[in-house]
């Protein structure tokens, strides 16, 4: 324990070092909550700058990702505010990046006939995330995206781990509802 | 337990939440565990899709300010870091203007001087006698460089 700590304060004294162990789970968070790859970037990059500015005020009582991801989040929740872009509602109305992530179905050498199921599944999944409420898309993509545990998304939410697992659970059950749609 | 998962239940156990009846009921029932492969399936599909599509649209940082040379300083912001490339460029653009102005001053002064300096020259090359002996000079009034007898006249008039 105190080993990672001293790793994650060495980590983030060194903002080439944070960028390149992070940035691309910064990234692919912001991508996928925003999903406007510009929009993504400049989130990330503001995300490191601010960690980096704020360093001193963080303590290690969390990972250095999860930190991090708090950041993210608030910058995330901040950027559509503050421009008043709808983005999930834009992508719902497009939907355009939706079929293109829809297909990327990695090719696991399945028949024609599963990997229509696959593609199915896939884009109720998709169609799922892009309707939840901020808060269970925030929670659904740290936990199934970015593979964060519990306490970790709580961390980085600032939420506490019970509200956690709601959020979770409501988010699951969205997108158990849209598969059974799809099928 | 024999009865099957419910929704709520499959979504229980994906958060995490799972008692010991439920796990020894999906452990012998295939149908509850179809339907949670099912499920786990899909939302590893999710993963790969997004992380598959991120990796097709990742812009990797701009140069970032505090690097490992200025560790210690933060960086500046947008504005503050415009401002100074501004005033960088103006002061690039002022200097040569304000030293051409300088030099021109300079050469400006020094014909002057170089000026007055022949004025000077040209004053002691065409005087006829040495300045100390000018008050003699004047005294005897041998002055050759007249030719038309005006001066001599004006002497003789002034000896009568």
């Amino acid at each position: 324990m105190i080993a990672a700590v001293e790793r994650s304060a060495s980590e983030i004294d060194d903002l080439d070092t944070l960028v390149r162990l992070h940035w691309l789970r910064v990234f692919r968070f912001a991508l996928a909550s925003l999903r406007d790859p510009d929009a993504a970037a400049s989130v990330a990059q503001d995300c490191f700058l601010r960690a980096y500015r704020s360093r001193e005020r963080f303590r290690g009582d969390c990972s250095t990702q999860a930190w991090l991801m708090r950041i993210a989040v608030n910058l995330i929740r901040d950027y559509a505010r503050n421009r008043r872009l709808q983005f999930w509602k834009r992508a719902q109305a497009s939907a355009v990046d939706i079929e293109a992530a829809g297909q990327c179905v990695p090719d696991g050498g399945a028949s024609p006939e599963s990997e229509a199921v696959a593609k199915e599944q896939l884009a109720a999944v998709w169609n799922a995330a892009v309707g939840l409420p901020e808060r269970q898309r925030t929670v659904f993509l740290l936990r199934f995206v970015e593979d964060m545990d519990l306490l970790e998304i709580a961390a980085a939410t600032g939420m506490k781990e019970g509200t956690v697992k709601v959020h979770l659970f409501r988010a699951l059950q969205a997108v158990r509802e849209r598969i059974g749609r799809s099928q | 337990m024999s009865q099957h998962l419910s929704s709520r239940e499959v979504s229980q156990w994906i958060v995490g939440d799972r008692t010991p009846q439920q796990q020894r009921h999906v452990g012998q029932c295939a149908e509850c565990g179809a339907e949670l492969a099912r499920m786990e399936a899909a939302l590893s599909l999710f993963r790969g899709s997004v992380r598959h599509w991120s990796d097709g649209q990742v812009r990797f940082p701009r140069p970032l300010a505090p690097t490992r040379g200025s560790r210690g300083y933060p960086a500046r912001p947008l504005p503050v870091r415009w401002a100074l490339a501004a005033a960088a460029l103006l002061v690039l653009a002022v200097v040569p203007i304000y030293r051409n102005a300088q030099d021109r001053q300079r050469q400006a002064d020094l014909a002057r001087a170089d000026a007055l300096l022949l004025e000077q020259v040209d004053a002691e090359v065409s005087r006829a006698v040495p300045r100390p002996m000018e008050p003699l000079a004047k005294l005897v009034s041998w002055d050759f460089s007249s030719t038309d007898g005006s001066d001599e006249k004006t002497r003789n008039e002034e000896i009568r």
